[in-house]
């Protein structure tokens, strides 16, 4: 979008037309763009903040800094860029908060919607073979920590990278960076979960190879 | 042990997004072909990145958009109050709209006082309280303040009825 006039940006990008009326103080154009991102910013900030609550506070807080900066509105790229800049911003005053006032509360917390339960209960427990679905709901669990074991630009990048499809080019936009830092942002990031879901990666092969033995056996 | 070094595996992680240019890519596929540990490092990586399939979408809850339009309009109604007490700037001349809210608080100033004076004198009994006038335009009366400040309310009457779609829908 770089050398595009806002015109022409408007003709390529929606959201950008739905903003620039929400510019000119048309409230309908508000809330259809609350409605069309609201799944999405509480998804990456879920996974970003840990606590459902918190998620869509901060959700709610992004669209009210929209609102308010709607008079100065130019778009110099796509919407969606620049929703998620204001989230970025305001999961790092997040982050930057929650240190000073020393919170223990993790990325998938239980006090959270996205509660794990302790690592420790997981795949070594031999007791009876959890159904399918249970099993997701531990692994999503597993990952979630795994996310929450990242510093906090590794964490947005991964989940910018894998809940809203950017290329490192517009996640470069959205985080203020060059792409070559993004390209190694993200390198580290899956470094460092591949070591903490170590014992996880190889984990559909083994229980596939257990379910075929115990086809076998009977 | 693997001969890939940091570049490689920063274009490891690249080339699993799709985006290493052609040459690069050609290169990485190369080593990989050739070593053995660098496959499974590829592998390793590839399947890391499959584990992130299982992070859950977080739903926003059904009232979120009615409670941000709600927050919105009380954060705008707040920010104009209070910048119109702080202003030391004289107050813009009311458009016409405010011009006949003014009118129309005089009239509604005299119909309470008559109303409260024939309350008190003649006290009849209303049906209910809807009916009763004082009770009627007290929430109007309350905010007139308020509203006196607002420059555009035809923006919160919209919020208003979107309120009013969100609720019923």
């Amino acid at each position: 979008m770089t050398g595009e006039t806002s015109s022409q940006m408007a003709l390529r990008d929606p959201d950008i037309r739905l903003m620039l009326r929400v510019r000119d103080d048309d409230a309908e154009a508000f809330a259809q763009l609350v409605n069309l991102y609201q799944h999405r910013l509480v998804t990456v900030m879920g996974h970003l903040v840990g606590s459902g609550h918190e998620a869509e506070d901060l959700a709610q807080e992004v669209f009210l800094r929209i609102y308010r900066a709607r008079k100065k509105y130019h778009p110099k790229a796509k919407f969606s860029t620049w929703l998620f800049s204001i989230a970025n911003h305001l999961a790092h005053n997040h982050f930057r908060n929650r240190q000073r006032k020393h919170s223990v509360q993790l990325p998938g917390s239980e006090s959270g919607p996205l509660g794990p339960r302790p690592a420790e209960q997981l795949v070594h427990d031999r007791g009876p073979a959890p159904s399918q679905r249970l099993q997701e709901q531990e692994l999503a669990a597993v990952v979630q920590q795994a996310i929450g074991t990242l510093n906090e630009r590794q964490r947005v990048a991964i989940v910018l990278n894998k809940f809203e499809d950017m290329n490192y080019a517009e996640i470069a936009e959205v985080m203020e960076l060059t792409v070559k830092g993004v390209k190694s942002l993200l390198c580290r990031a899956r470094d460092n979960l591949r070591v903490a879901l170590r014992d996880y990666i190889y984990m559909q092969d083994s229980q596939t190879t257990e379910e075929v033995r115990d086809v076998d056996a009977q | 042990m693997s001969t890939l070094n940091d570049d490689d595996r920063a274009n490891l992680s690249a080339y699993l997004d799709g985006e290493l240019d052609e040459q690069t890519a050609h290169a990485l596929e190369a080593k990989l072909h050739h070593d053995a540990d660098a496959r499974a490092e590829f592998e390793a990586l590839k399947r890391t990145m499959g584990l992130l399939d299982y992070l859950p979408k977080v739903e926003p809850s059904p009232t979120f958009t009615n409670r941000t339009l709600e927050r919105l309009s009380l954060q705008t109604l707040q920010t104009l109050h209070a910048s119109s007490r702080s202003t030391k700037i004289p107050v813009r001349p009311p458009r016409a709209w405010l011009r006949w809210a003014g009118w129309a608080a005089a009239v509604l100033v005299a119909l309470i006082a008559g109303a409260a004076a024939g309350h008190f004198l003649t006290r009849p009994a209303p049906a209910s309280a809807v009916e009763d006038p004082l009770i009627e335009n007290l929430r109007l009366a309350e905010r007139f303040a308020l509203y006196q400040e607002l420059d555009d309310f035809e923006f919160l009457e919209q919020l208003a009825d979107l309120f009013e779609e969100e609720a019923g829908s």
